[in-house]
């Protein structure tokens, strides 16, 4: 092999994309041949500097909220549709009217589950309630299915900014099951999943702007409860269908772990 | 599958890319502005065409080449393309063969500097570099994004990394630390 064959495959042996066969003959090129070892050389400072991770640009909060906005019909969140941008100029009259179809049999949906009579309720309230009966309506429970405290911790602490306090409380008939990343207020929470009997809950969790802590409120709406608290700088949501008397329980536990 | 399993499908498939796509927006339109405008209007689009969208296709391929496509029309749209350095003039421009500077130099760059450096490159080996480096994609996969054949990707990103490392010695060298 000369020199130039292995320039020419020198990032493909760097990024692991040849066969076998070139890559040896790659690497024995290399052994001999200073100039090319020294180019590798300098094809890995520039991929050390690009890997760190600082380099990536962070999400905006808001795109998430922008990002819904302009989806046709917002289903799961109806307080989003009366933020739906309005004389968007690349919106055409077909797709415009393919919207207002969707809109329409997402508001048939909203109705028929009930969910619209929420609407507009406490807005960061009901957008806890939607996004829990939707981790039940869609295959999307659970990224990271586990009953042991110690997977689902570390878990989250890869996916986040902040590390959420996560326990297990099954002894007193709360189940860990798991955890998965959520959107709330445009922002990435964790969701910490257990389970009661028959009944899903989810625990959100996100840093609150203040270290003060909140007493415990319990709402209730259409048959689900949600328990709000704040402590150790962490916003609470606890909501399920279980009744309210058990998850203000539940709510007890978690304060008293943490 | 109605809408609402539909919109669930696309969501679940979808928003866990919205950092890559938005960093794809981001360094190839090089403000957070145009980047957000973009990645909303990729959203809207995909959501278009998610008919199309076939289950078992690389679901990250086929929505950051929708991006990818979104910053090529914004840009166009806004002229910036005509600011940058013609490509063949920067293709040529670069000796392969000339001497490197010591890899000492460059191994020092801040995050400030790579960041102005990446944003530096003519945006044909931007993108390749970025998808490569910054979202991990292989080769095949760039090949899918960009609509670029694999040659090209190759000959690009290797382009690009050299370009990179001269601009970052460079930059250390006169003490930009």
């Amino acid at each position: 092999m000369t020199c130039q064959d292995c320039r020419d495959f020198i990032d493909a042996y760097l990024d692991n994309e040849l066969d076998v066969s070139t890559a040896v003959h790659v690497r024995q090129h290399m052994h001999g041949c200073s100039d090319c070892q020294e180019l590798l050389e300098s094809r890995r400072v520039v991929q050390t500097l690009l890997g760190n991770p600082q380099v990536r640009f962070e999400v905006p909060a808001t795109l998430f909220g922008k990002i819904q906005s302009v989806l046709p019909a917002a289903s799961s969140s109806a307080k989003q549709q009366t933020r739906a941008r309005s004389g968007v100029p690349w919106l055409s009259v077909p797709l415009a009217l393919a919207a207002a179809v969707i809109v329409l049999l997402g508001l048939a949906f909203l109705y028929q589950t009930g969910i619209l009579d929420r609407w507009p309720g406490n807005s960061l309230e009901t957008e806890v309630i939607s996004n829990h009966v939707r981790s039940l309506l869609a295959t999307h429970l659970l990224d990271v299915p586990s009953t042991d405290q110690h997977t689902v911790k570390p878990w989250f602490a890869g996916k986040l900014k902040f590390s959420p306090p996560v326990q297990d409380f099954a002894e007193n008939g709360f189940r860990l099951i798991g955890g998965r990343l959520d959107f709330i207020d445009g922002r990435e929470v964790a969701a910490v999943v257990y389970q009661r009997n028959k009944h899903v809950i989810n625990l959100f969790i996100w840093p609150s702007e203040s270290n003060r802590s909140t007493a415990a409120q319990t709402f209730a709406k259409d048959g689900y409860n949600v328990v709000h608290w704040t402590r150790g700088g962490f916003q609470f949501w606890l909501v399920s269908d279980v009744n309210a008397q058990d998850l203000r329980d539940f709510a007890e536990l978690e304060m008293q772990r943490s | 599958m109605n809408d609402e399993q539909t919109r669930a499908r696309f969501e679940a498939l979808l928003l866990p890319l919205m950092n890559e796509a938005y960093n794809l927006a981001r360094w190839l339109m090089k403000n957070q502005e145009d980047a957000e405008d973009v990645v909303q209007e990729s959203y809207l689009r995909a959501f278009r065409f998610f008919a199309g969208f076939r289950e078992g296709t690389n679901c990250r391929s086929w929505f950051l080449r929708i991006v990818r496509n979104c910053c090529y029309t914004a840009l166009e749209a806004r002229n910036v393309k005509k600011n940058e350095v013609p490509l063949d003039f920067e293709a040529d421009d670069i000796p392969d063969t000339s001497p490197l500077p010591s890899a000492h130099l460059a191994q020092k760059a801040t995050v400030e500097v790579v960041r102005e450096a990446v944003a530096a490159l003519p945006v044909e080996f931007r993108e390749i570099v970025v998808l490569r480096e910054l979202e991990g994609l292989a080769y095949k996969e760039i090949s899918e994004v960009s609509g670029i054949p694999i040659g090209t990707v190759m000959s690009r990103l290797a382009r690009g990394r050299h370009q990179l490392y001269l601009i970052l010695s460079k930059q250390t060298e006169h003490g930009r630390l």
